[in-house]
């Protein structure tokens, strides 16, 4: 009798110890939203349609269409796990004319697994996987994308991005600006993916929707890695294997996460 | 004796696979085109390429399919979306296999049966002969005829539909030609808000300045743009400066005629609303930069139409603001939504 009472008391004492010293919450099947909010700019000014900016080499340009293919979205957490958002629903077309007043696109991401995230990785377009599914296994994306105007014909694929407006410098006013880089069929493959670690812990809960704000700096597309010039043929980026590797590569660099609103 | 008791026993099985195939034998299902009336006669000769479902079918599958091109990604549909009356969105000039730009604005694909030929300079003087242009080009598809009936060979669908679409059904040039000219053939844009008011359906009327604009529209440019198609079918030079970087000679490339410089065909204004931009290199984005031309951007490069100049001799023809403007309400009605949302044409 009075060992069962001591064993009872202890076992009560280990399951209070044992319940104390798990100081971190249980997070097993918690999920929680988590947002992205783009935030397309030119420099350290926000991007207004129809506004002149200046790049180098003395030419400038002015935006009518600005929106381009995020794909492919994962995060990893402080433990080194990487939560991956549904690949069928892991697609989305970031469209400045689809903002906020603030000029902000918000994509969110539901059911995400709750964890504390440190970094982020996404894809610029469509990977050559998800465009081998064919135009079947596209689900509602193909769709989207061709309202969208970001499909040329299905043999030939997605447009990753539209930049669409006029050019000015030297020799030219108001040339036709069109910048539409995208992977060409299966010959040529310009997706490329992108990794940004966050400044603060994202913290996704069953009760708390973080958000993730990512400046995208539109001036580094031409001004990136590598500049380039209007007057060099970079006015019209179509299916051209010299001039579209390029602006996938500025593509790369565009994105900064400026900070995380943990709520 | 086993050997014969078996093959006794398969026999009815071989005798029935055999009479299953026999009445599967594909019967041809003919199209009916359809003749709009208020447009002039078909000049197609569907006689010599009767129209199947098969065969339109197979046209569609080979106008989407990037294997006509050399990388396998450009297919005639690249430079030529529905949604636009099947040109290339907004481009001035058009860009195919390796980045080459091609040299001429995309044409709309749409009542091609009712067109004596082809290509802003008439290269093509049939429509099965059309494609060959573009496939063949460097600048465009990049590919050659022999090449791309290869891929097409290699291919379970083209192996099948070639047999449903053709008497002979093999999988060769010709075929594949007549397979899209039956695709083209079809695509014929005659349900306008304009065509349902001169057809007086659906009671259909064009608003006071619809009207005005026609009316401005047959005094002053229908001598050119002529019957419901919009075109007399005519190669003109109508006084647009010459580009440098492109050097076009127009019809002249096409016979080397000195009369034909700088003429180039007289297009159909049909959904000219949607087929921006405008004139063979698409030097104009908008229908008011067009009449803004016509009106008073004319010059004089040495062959310009007799039928542009005005008395005092200087080329144009002089419209008023409020003439561009009703002008430009008219030929919105040529915009046939029916046509450019048919599903019939349309990839997915």
């Amino acid at each position: 009798m009075k060992i069962t009472k001591i064993a009872l008391a202890l076992l009560l004492c280990i399951s209070i110890i044992s319940c104390s010293s798990d100081d971190e919450e249980d997070l097993t099947g918690q999920t929680g939203s988590l947002t992205l909010k783009f935030d397309n700019g030119v420099g350290a000014q926000d991007f207004i349609f129809g506004t002149s900016y200046n790049k180098s080499n003395n030419e400038s340009f002015k935006l009518t269409t600005l929106k381009y293919i995020i794909s492919n979205i994962r995060v990893k957490d402080s433990k080194g796990n990487i939560f991956t958002y549904p690949t069928a629903n892991n697609v989305f077309i970031v469209d400045e004319a689809n903002g906020n007043t603030a000029g902000e696109i918000l994509i969110t991401l539901d059911d995400v697994d709750a964890a504390d995230y440190v970094e982020i990785t996404f894809g610029i377009g469509i990977d050559q996987s998800r465009f081998l599914l064919g135009a079947a296994g596209q689900g509602d994306f193909l769709a989207e994308a061709q309202a969208a105007g970001m499909m040329w014909s299905w043999a030939t694929g997605y447009r990753f991005m539209r930049f669409d407006g006029t050019y000015t410098n030297a020799t030219v006013t108001d040339g036709a600006l069109n910048v539409h880089m995208g992977s060409v069929g299966t010959s040529l493959d310009n997706y490329k993916e992108v990794t940004l670690t966050f400044p603060n812990s994202v913290r996704v809960r069953e009760t708390a929707s973080p958000e993730i704000h990512i400046e995208a700096d539109i001036a580094k597309v031409f001004d990136g890695e590598t500049s380039v010039n209007f007057s060099d043929g970079y006015n019209q980026v179509h299916t051209s294997a010299t001039t579209t590797p390029v602006i996938a590569n500025n593509m790369k660099g565009i994105f900064e996460v400026h900070h995380v609103h943990n709520n | 004796m086993k050997k014969i008791l078996i093959i006794v026993i398969f026999s009815p099985f071989i005798f029935l696979s055999c009479s299953k195939n026999d009445a599967e034998v594909y019967i041809p299902k003919p199209l009916n085109f359809d003749m709009p009336s208020n447009f002039p006669d078909i000049v197609y000769n569907l006689d010599n390429n009767p129209l199947t479902e098969a065969g339109f079918e197979l046209g569609k599958k080979l106008f989407y399919d990037g294997k006509l091109s050399a990388n396998n990604a450009i297919p005639c549909a690249f430079c030529h979306e529905q949604a636009f009356a099947f040109t290339h969105h907004g481009h001035t000039l058009s860009h195919g296999v390796n980045g080459g730009i091609g040299l001429r604005n995309s044409q709309p694909i749409q009542n091609l049966a009712f067109q004596k030929d082809f290509m802003w300079d008439g290269a093509a003087s049939h429509l099965d002969f059309q494609p060959i242009i573009p496939i063949t080009s460097d600048l465009e598809m990049g590919e050659t005829l022999s090449n791309v009936i290869e891929k097409l060979k290699a291919d379970s669908y083209y192996q099948k539909q070639f047999g449903l679409a053709f008497e002979d059904g093999e999988i060769n040039a010709a075929n594949m030609l007549k397979a899209l000219s039956q695709f083209m053939v079809m695509m014929v844009s005659s349900n306008s808000k304009y065509d349902k008011y001169v057809r007086n359906e659906d009671n259909v009327t064009l608003s006071q300045i619809e009207r005005d604009g026609l009316n401005t529209f047959q005094n002053k440019c229908a001598s050119c743009h002529a019957t419901d198609l919009f075109s007399d079918q005519s190669y003109r030079n109508n006084g647009l400066s010459i580009n440098p970087r492109l050097n076009d000679k127009g019809r002249f490339g096409v016979l080397e005629n000195p009369e034909d410089l700088y003429k180039f065909k007289v297009p159909s204004l049909r959904n000219v609303e949607v087929s921006f931009p405008y004139m063979h290199d698409g030097r104009f984005a908008t229908l008011e930069a067009v009449l803004d031309f016509y009106d008073s951007g004319m010059t004089d490069n040495g062959n310009v139409d007799a039928s542009l100049k005005r008395e005092d001799n200087s080329f144009g023809i002089s419209l008023s603001a409020y003439e561009k403007e009703s002008v430009i309400a008219f030929l919105k009605t040529l915009t046939d939504n029916e046509f450019l949302n048919d599903k019939r044409f349309s990839e997915f």
